[in-house]
């Protein structure tokens, strides 16, 4: 199962990269428009494929190795059809260069009255605004996220223009391929029809600007487990207008009548208004989705866990205790970001396979040197990561280098954008 | 790492398409005048007489081309175009016989055949 798990998006990259350029493959062309067209069709299936990859269904996100691998791929296929898609072009002027430059230029001219040309520049045009916007992550999420919907716009306009090429069977596949699964994921992510209606019931604070958030299911309940995520956006309330965005955020605890708990940190416009959450608002529950915490190995466990990133660690203690020895360290900036702290304490001292670390770092950096178990401690240990960017490059570095494989060590972003 | 990829390769990309849309702006070859002068008429019934697929010219919106050493590499089936060798075949060249244009592409492709004017009839 984890072999089918690990080889589902190669086996499926190969599928849409190699079926339409063994569908579309040119006999006896010259070997320069050649390479164009073949360039062409491999950035049209890795296109389609990364729409594939945008779709957030439970079990399909499963099956292909979880919502941060997928992401991961997502992002590494979107640059690779980028990088491709700038070639086709060139390698088709290519094709007339070594008969003059006037006609190589006069495949690719925008100035030359030919639609599919027009098309092609469009549909690339789009492309590269829709990926710059992508780095701008100072952007609000959702001004980045309809700036990014600029690449699904791209993708479409290309199709058009492979069928304004001429190529009717290839061009109105692919076309209306994007466009079914553009709507999917419309419909079923961002409209929040894949999603459960749940309500909130309560709200507490737990630390400095974040909030622990209880939800009843209003109708079937998502079937999630410890150190899992979901996807949740918040709507209306007595005293509360949410602003409906779907987010990630970890399952922190569950409690009866299946009631989720997740941990809300204000780290941007939309998550900073959910601070002031309150019982009565409508909510959806997209998911759950993630792999972290899921079939723990028969060996010494390590979680490091930075800020916010405690919390898919309580969500496995609050539910059960620990079945090996298992450090937690857990670092956080001061006492008032100390999320969760008082319980961890508790939870460890009635638990004997549990240590727990507990370092206040200030606003600088931990000193992981001095922090994290040397190389002999850490033998046959399993390593789990969690909290931001930083601190999970950090200790992932400082795990290899004393002598962690790679394959032990494992993290989640929680960072979809 | 990707947003770096994404500058070079950016850059890059307009870098040779502008380069490209220069050189073909300052491309002036001085032979094209002499070729033109020397290009001679060519009849309907000569024309007929490279009808075969390795002796292919067709008349193409007033001029003639000769196609020999193109045909093995015309994307097209040889049924589709075979049949127009040896005769008039502006039509089929602007409709591609389904009522689409050739590419400007194929224009300038064109040209490197060309043998002469298509002479008019007596």
């Amino acid at each position: 199962m984890y072999r089918l798990r690990t080889l589902s998006l190669p086996a499926l990259l190969v599928l849409f990269v190699g079926i339409p350029v063994f569908w579309a493959f040119p006999e006896a062309l010259p070997f320069w428009r050649a390479l164009g067209i073949m360039l062409g069709w491999a950035g049209a299936g890795l296109l389609l494929f990364n729409l594939l990859l945008m779709v957030r269904e439970v079990e399909l996100a499963s099956r292909l190795g979880g919502l941060e691998r997928i992401t991961a791929w997502h992002h590494r296929i979107g640059m690779a059809a980028y990088l491709l898609l700038l070639l086709h072009p060139l390698a088709l002027a290519a094709a007339g260069w070594a008969e003059s430059p006037e006609l190589a230029w006069q495949v690719i001219s925008p100035f030359s009255e030919n639609w599919p040309v027009w098309l092609g520049w469009a549909g690339l045009i789009f492309l590269m605004l829709g990926l710059a916007t992508t780095f701008m992550h100072r952007l609000a999420y959702s001004t980045w996220r309809w700036l990014h919907s600029l690449l699904g716009l791209g993708v479409l306009i290309g199709f058009i223009h492979v069928l304004k090429l001429g190529i009717g069977a290839g061009g109105l596949l692919a076309l209306a391929s994007a466009v079914l699964i553009l709507l999917w994921r419309l419909l079923r992510v961002d409209l929040g029809t894949a999603a459960k209606p749940y309500i909130v019931t309560s709200v507490r604070s737990v630390a400095q600007s974040m909030v622990e958030v209880a939800l009843k299911p209003l109708a079937m309940p998502v079937d999630a487990e410890p150190g899992q995520f979901v996807l949740t956006a918040f709507f209306r309330g007595p005293n509360y207008r949410g602003c409906g965005e779907f987010h990630p955020f970890t399952i922190s605890g569950f409690g009866p009548e299946h009631e989720l708990r997740i941990g809300v940190k204000a780290l941007g416009d939309c998550t900073r208004r959910m601070q002031h959450l309150e019982p009565g608002v409508s909510a959806r529950v997209h998911g759950p989705f993630g792999e972290f915490l899921k079939a723990l190995p028969a060996r010494p466990l390590l979680w490091v866990a930075g800020g916010i990133g405690i919390t898919p660690f309580i969500g496995f203690l609050r539910q059960q205790p620990v079945d090996t020895p298992t450090t937690l360290i857990y670092f956080y900036r001061d006492d008032r970001d100390a999320a969760y702290l008082d319980e961890l304490t508790l939870l460890s001292a009635n638990s004997p396979g549990l240590v727990l670390q507990a370092e206040a770092t200030g606003a600088g950096v931990p000193n992981l040197g001095r922090s994290l178990p040397g190389a002999e401690a850490l033998a046959n240990h399993e390593c789990y990561v969690c909290g931001p960017p930083g601190l999970i490059d950090a200790v992932s570095r400082a795990l290899l280098e004393r002598s962690v494989p790679i394959e032990r060590i494992h993290f989640e972003h929680f960072d979809f954008r | 790492m990707t947003r770096q990829l994404y500058i070079a390769s950016t850059t890059a990309f307009w870098l040779v398409v502008f380069g490209l849309g220069m050189t073909s702006a300052l491309w002036n070859p001085v032979e094209q005048g002499d070729a033109q002068a020397q290009e001679k008429a060519i009849t309907l019934a000569e024309l007929a007489k490279h009808a075969a697929p390795g002796n292919c010219w067709m008349a193409i919106r007033g001029s003639v081309y000769d196609l020999s050493a193109y045909l093995p590499t015309h994307p097209s089936p040889p049924d589709i175009v075979l049949p127009w060798c040896g005769k008039e075949a502006t039509e089929a060249y602007n409709t591609k016989t389904k009522g689409r244009p050739h590419t400007a592409y194929a224009d300038e492709l064109l040209q490197k055949y060309r043998i002469g004017i298509l002479a008019k009839a007596p």
